[in-house]
């Protein structure tokens, strides 16, 4: 490539780059302006938009309540995902594509489509709606994205391992846990991340599952509809931060322990 | 698999037999007899062993995966939903007829089709070079870095990410303001609750999965074979449509395919960023589950309907592609 077209590709590449950040950091900015107005020009500066949150019950419940639900939800995401993984990267059976296929199902169906599904499905179900229910409709989107993962690891899974433990006396269980899951542990801890932060974030199935209790995302668009204010920027500030720490600690953890073995 | 992993691993058993030796635990319960009588029960056979592997993950994903996308079908084919007490299932086509006949819901389907469609060509055109430039021109050690840089935003989940883009667009946003400072406006230009807005919006959620499977295929691209076109007096451009672009068609098909089905799902983005005039399929969707219960078989087929759409469209959309790619190779 010319000289000229790599100064391009690099400029729009950062351009791109800009793109991305200059939104969240404009919100963030908009959090420490000192008047109700959102928007340009800001001529003096607060932190009291911050110290609001923490007065605001409902801002702390929903955190925690969303909190609990991402936990919940990766713990099973987690199970279902690497079981699903560990049976689809194993012997060849009849059906393989079709259990494959089910399995990434939940990924390709649109939100609002697995939504509305899981609505009607939990009602059929006699499960109401709220805390449960998104629990569970977040677990099973997750999965997918778990198995993907695993699936990857597991293919780079020396196949002696396994040989030498069964030459050893070990038993199935006895070779899965002690050698199988120590190896698939560093595409487990980020699976388990990004699913924490997809359920944490999610909006759609939390918005129409839920009962009066929102979740974070939920309380967000329902202050959002009432209005823009700087407590909102505030509290996406605050979420938006929690959310890059943790996935960016993610991700290098991860690439460190895949460079370990 | 290199040496240096195989190692890696032979070392990494090696420690787990020593850990076995101090902690007694894992050497106790294999040799006690209740758990082997256990083991040689569930173990006795590859066969047994297998169906005890497969039957609850086969369970799961079909009770829990297929199971809601059923019983959306089941209850859109109703004629009344919650069924009274005593009464039997009446199944009907009438809230799909519902669809056809009634002319207000066809704009918001087309648009959002529409939409989805642009917005995937968009993503992907903005998308290319950014991942051309990652794979191709940025040292190794650097490219994780930059790919890290580009993820944190889109960890980011879909209601902050679309209130950063209403402080952006707003009138008295950074763009308007930039451009009033710049003296090319006196009155600020309303971008926000429009088609413009909503598509912004839908960009910035959706750009990963375009980039991540184009990233993916052109960093799996040999280099040499661009070399060879330059060698063989390719210019730029030929090597780029002639060797570059065909060889990326599967990550160009699967970003396109994500982003595509992706896009037809959002309702918190467009109802916060859009306006009368861009309503959105999912809200239509939507509506029928905010009034009275007896509108659930509607909304529900309407929801079959769209991800029939969405399907097909995405159906055609790979043929397409895998013909362009046997066009190529010939």
């Amino acid at each position: 490539m010319t000289r000229s077209g790599r100064v391009w590709l690099s400029v729009f590449f950062w351009a791109f780059v800009v793109y991305l950040f200059v939104p969240l950091l404009l919100m963030i900015l908009m959090g420490f302006k000192d008047s109700k107005f959102i928007g340009f020009p800001i001529k003096s500066w607060t932190l009291d938009w911050y110290l609001g949150v923490f007065d605001d019950g409902t801002v702390l419940s929903s955190f925690v309540y969303s909190l609990i639900i991402a936990v919940c939800s990766t713990v099973v995401s987690v199970v279902m995902g690497t079981w699903l993984a560990v049976l689809l990267s194993g012997r060849k059976f009849a059906g393989r594509f079709a259990v494959y296929a089910l399995t990434i199902l939940p990924a390709l169906v649109p939100g609002i489509i697995s939504a509305i599904a899981f609505r009607v499905y939990a009602r059929q179900l006699g499960i109401e709606p709220g805390g449960f229910a998104i629990m569970w409709s977040h677990a099973v989107h997750n999965v997918p994205f778990v198995a993907l993962v695993v699936m990857a690891r597991l293919s780079t899974l020396p196949r002696s391992l396994g040989e030498a433990a069964r030459d050893l006396g070990a038993d199935p269980f006895v070779t899965f846990t002690r050698v199988t899951l120590p190896y698939l542990m560093p595409a487990i801890i980020g699976a388990s991340i990004f699913c924490l932060l997809l359920s944490f974030d999610d909006f759609v199935r939390s918005f129409f599952l839920g009962s009066y209790d929102p979740t974070l995302p939920v309380l967000i668009f329902a202050k959002l509809r009432s209005g823009m204010s700087p407590e909102i920027n505030a509290i996406s500030t605050v979420v938006l931060i929690l959310t890059a720490v943790l996935g960016v600690w993610a991700e290098r953890s991860s690439r460190r322990m895949n460079r370990e073995h | 698999m290199t040496n240096n992993a195989v190692d890696a691993g032979a070392r990494r058993s090696a420690a787990a037999g020593d850990a076995a030796d101090r902690r007694p635990f894992w050497g106790r319960l294999v040799n006690w007899a209740p758990y082997q009588a256990l083991v040689a029960l569930l173990f006795a056979s590859p066969r047994r062993q297998f169906v005890l592997l497969a039957v609850l993950p086969v369970i799961w994903i079909v009770t829990q995966h297929l199971g809601p996308m059923l019983q959306m079908l089941q209850v859109s084919l109703l004629d009344a939903y919650p069924i009274a007490p005593g009464q039997e299932n009446h199944y009907t086509l009438a809230n799909y007829a519902r669809f056809f006949s009634e002319s207000v819901f066809m704009m918001p389907f087309l648009r959002t089709i529409t939409y989805s469609a642009v917005l995937t060509v968009v993503t992907m055109l903005i998308t290319y070079p950014v991942a051309y430039y990652l794979a191709r021109h940025v040292k190794r050690d650097h490219q994780l870095a930059l790919l890290l840089l580009l993820l944190i935003p889109f960890w980011t989940g879909e209601i902050v990410r679309t209130y950063a883009i209403m402080i952006l667009l707003g009138n008295n946003g950074a763009i308007n303001l930039a451009l009033k400072t710049l003296g090319l406006i006196d009155r600020p230009i309303p971008f926000m609750y429009t088609g413009f807005s909503v598509s912004v919006g839908l960009i910035y959620l959706t750009a990963l999965y375009m980039l991540l499977p184009l990233y993916s295929a052109l960093e799996k691209l040999p280099r040499n074979l661009s070399e060879a076109g330059a060698d063989l007096g390719a210019g730029a451009w030929t090597r780029f449509r002639r060797i570059t672009l065909p060889l990326t068609l599967e990550g160009i098909g699967s970003g396109c395919t994500l982003v595509f089905l992706i896009s037809t799902g959002y309702y918190g983005t467009p109802v916060l960023l859009g306006g009368p005039n861009t309503t959105v399929f999912a809200e239509t969707i939507a509506g029928f589950f905010h009034v009275a219960g007896d509108q659930w078989p509607t909304g529900a087929a309407f929801a079959v309907i769209m991800f029939f759409a969405a399907l097909v469209l995405t159906g055609v959309f790979a043929r397409f592609i895998s013909a362009l790619r046997k066009g190529d190779s010939k």
